[in-house]
């Protein structure tokens, strides 16, 4: 059975998509709620969402002050981030490489509104090919650095990843994560960036760009179900269902213009998948066969194990009482996302490579280069 | 309802099972461990805590665990976790009850926002507080200790904890660890003090927790303004010294030191501004606790 009926996975889930039934919380339901919020990296969300109702001061004084901190961390992590997009406009400035923000900095670039509260650390650019050699040794003249990475890391990224390694100025710690595309271009789904780049919408100018409304709500789908592992993810299918709200409340044919865009860009699958969970989950108003307008979609098998498995990974496991149908749920979810992104080849040697150094870490530090 | 006041069964369990509920400050925390010799010492160190209600929301849930390596197939190792994430590595099983007290100041540390969270001691006297902030060679656990069995209040020996709002600083009263020539110091002088096992081979060397004053857990109700702020120096064979130290001097020690300033923004350089205006702030160089507590007893008699 879908474990959304599991009583934590319920409490959770009520959380967000009435916040206001929050002040009727108990003090046992609120302690959960917490632990899972936390898990889930929604603390700073649900206090983002209580504040604006001015609730904040109707709810028990230890939740409210540890929303209240996470609140004022999202906070910081956001100026943070929005500081180093500045720095890094400063860095390019003289090369006006036009750069397309992704992600959490994109989101509240364009004050979305599931921006308030939310938490992230990392500043995610996209950039023309091309112009990656260009940019990567601007910011290392301009004091950015990389990790110190294994030689096995550095092959891994340079040949096989949508991304270079990050980059981090020492002096702010804000990782930079500059793609090139927007999954892996060994993976079976190939995307091309380039109408990606083409649509995307300027935001001010210094040059920045975001992607646009149909392109965003997209890549965020691609980001759940063709690049990530979905384990503890529901905050990606909450900016999933947040934009798709605030979309098709802005623009009466957003829904429609999605979906072409989504055919057009042979990216029906994820799209497919995000659509149905949102509803499933977040009860998003999305008519009930949206979906079954893209040209692509995933076989009914596939539909019914990704039914069952994908609430047991994306919502958090009771802090107490771990299920181990949901155990199992997000290791084969973890091989799926492997698997989506490396051919078989690849993806062996790279899990067995990666289970060696768990077991093995020190193994890593002799192979690191300066 | 006192963790002393359990008979040993209940106490181990509720570690062993749902978890024992204390409170610690403003905070509450619940405790989860197996492991025999570790429930033995928090029976004994904890004594003091008291019990949270059952219907009461506890915020830290931590868990000391025994763990296996691959690599060291033999070798009795323990973990920390804070809701099933573990931010340290295993340690041998002899070091639970500092990683489980070093575990639960960094859950703080990396939570806790509502408040401003000063790297410093702080113990009160005569209704104030007095901070203590650490700075290298400051020795402020060993002070701290020092204070606390000369009748003040302790506070905390790490967490000076002040709501940016009403100023107010907030007991925390936790078990302090000693760390290597500082316990036999104490020992020395503080025979009444209650120490815990001495733990080798930590990664700050050997360290010996002190258990609070009775007093102090049952009043961590009950907050204080601070009143003065000494920066203490440990140097071999000076003079006591207590001098006057520039507000702004203070002000950039506090600050710096303090580990959530950054995060805090605008707030807590107000909060540190008003501070540092409202406090007397000075700096002690001492080398015997005699005479520094009595230089400390003159600064804060009035």
């Amino acid at each position: 059975m879908v474990d959304t009926r599991a009583d934590h996975h319920r409490l959770l889930l009520e959380a967000i998509v009435q916040p206001t039934s929050l002040t009727g919380y108990d003090n046992r339901q609120w302690e959960l709620l917490l632990r899972l919020a936390r898990r889930a990296r929604l603390s700073g969300y649900l206090a983002a969402k209580l504040e604006k109702d001015g609730l904040l001061d109707d709810i028990p004084m230890r939740a409210a002050n540890l929303l209240r901190s996470s609140l004022i961390q999202a906070r910081k992590q956001q100026q943070s981030v929005s500081w180093e997009l500045n720095r890094v406009m400063w860095a390019l400035g003289e090369h006006e490489i036009p750069v397309i923000v992704l992600k959490g900095m994109a989101y509240l670039l364009q004050d979305l509104p599931n921006a308030p509260g939310r938490m992230f650390a990392d500043l995610d650019l996209l950039v023309p090919k091309e112009d990656l050699g260009q940019i990567e040794s601007s910011l290392l003249k301009k004091g950015w650095r990389h990790h110190a990475l294994t030689s096995y890391d550095e092959h891994y990224y340079r040949e096989w990843s949508h991304e270079i390694p990050a980059l981090v100025h020492p002096e702010r710690n804000v990782e930079v994560d500059v793609h090139h595309t927007l999954s892996s271009p060994l993976g079976k789904l190939k995307i091309n960036p380039l109408p990606f780049r083409e649509a995307a919408v300027k935001v001010n100018d210094a040059g920045v760009y975001v992607l646009s409304p149909e392109d965003m709500v997209l890549h965020c789908a691609v980001n759940l179900f063709q690049n990530n592992e979905l384990a503890d993810d529901l905050r990606h299918l909450l900016d999933f269902h947040e934009m798709m709200l605030f979309f098709s409340s802005q623009q009466p044919f957003f829904q429609q213009k999605l979906i072409e865009r989504a055919n057009q860009l042979g990216l029906g699958n994820p799209l497919f998948y995000s659509l149905y969970f949102s509803r499933l989950l977040l009860r998003s108003a999305i008519p009930e066969d949206l979906e079954k307008q893209l040209d692509r979609q995933p076989g009914w098998f596939a539909q019914r194990v990704m039914h069952h498995c994908v609430p047991l990974a994306l919502l958090p496991q009771h802090p107490d009482h771990p299920s181990r149908m949901a155990g199992y749920a997000r290791v084969w979810l973890y091989w799926r996302s492997h698997w989506l992104r490396m051919p078989l080849y690849r993806l062996l040697p790279h899990l067995a490579y990666k289970f060696y150094l768990s077991v093995f870490p020190a193994r890593a530090e002799t192979s690191k280069q300066k | 309802m006192r963790v002393g006041q359990l008979s040993r069964d209940t106490f181990r369990t509720l570690l062993t099972g749902s978890g024992l509920r204390v409170k610690a400050g403003p905070f509450n925390l619940s405790i989860q461990t197996r492991l025999p010799h570790l429930i033995n010492q928090l029976h004994q160190m904890y004594a003091h805590y008291s019990l949270v209600n059952d219907t009461e929301i506890v915020e830290f849930h931590v868990r000391v665990i025994s763990r296996r390596s691959i690599r060291r197939p033999f070798a009795r190792l323990i973990q920390f976790e804070v809701d099933s994430r573990s931010p340290f590595p295993p340690v041998p099983a002899e070091q639970a009850l500092a990683t489980l007290e070093w575990g639960i100041n960094l859950a703080i540390a990396m939570r806790i926002n509502h408040l401003l969270l000063f790297h410093s001691a702080a113990v009160e006297r005569n209704g104030h507080v007095l901070l203590l902030p650490a700075w290298p060679g400051s020795g402020k656990t060993t002070l701290c200790t020092a204070l606390i069995h000369r009748d003040y209040r302790l506070f905390s020996d790490e967490f000076g904890l002040m709501d940016p709002q009403s100023g107010e600083f907030l007991p925390l009263p936790r078990l302090m660890p000693l760390k290597n020539q500082s316990i036999g110091v104490i020992r020395d002088h503080f025979p009444e003090a209650i120490l815990g096992p001495e733990i080798p081979g930590t990664l700050k060397g050997t360290v010996a927790h002190v258990r609070p004053p009775q007093e102090s857990s049952e009043r961590a109700d009950e907050t204080a303004k601070p009143r003065w702020i000494v920066f203490p120096k440990w140097s071999v064979g000076a003079a006591v010294r207590l001098e006057p130290l520039p507000r702004s001097e203070a002000f950039l020690l506090l600050a710096s030191n303090a580990f959530n300033y950054e995060v805090l923004g605008e707030t807590a350089f107000g909060a540190v501004t008003s501070l540092v205006r409202n406090c007397e702030c000075r700096k002690l160089v001492y080398s015997d606790f005699d005479s520094a507590l009595k230089a400390l007893d003159e600064l804060t008699d009035g």
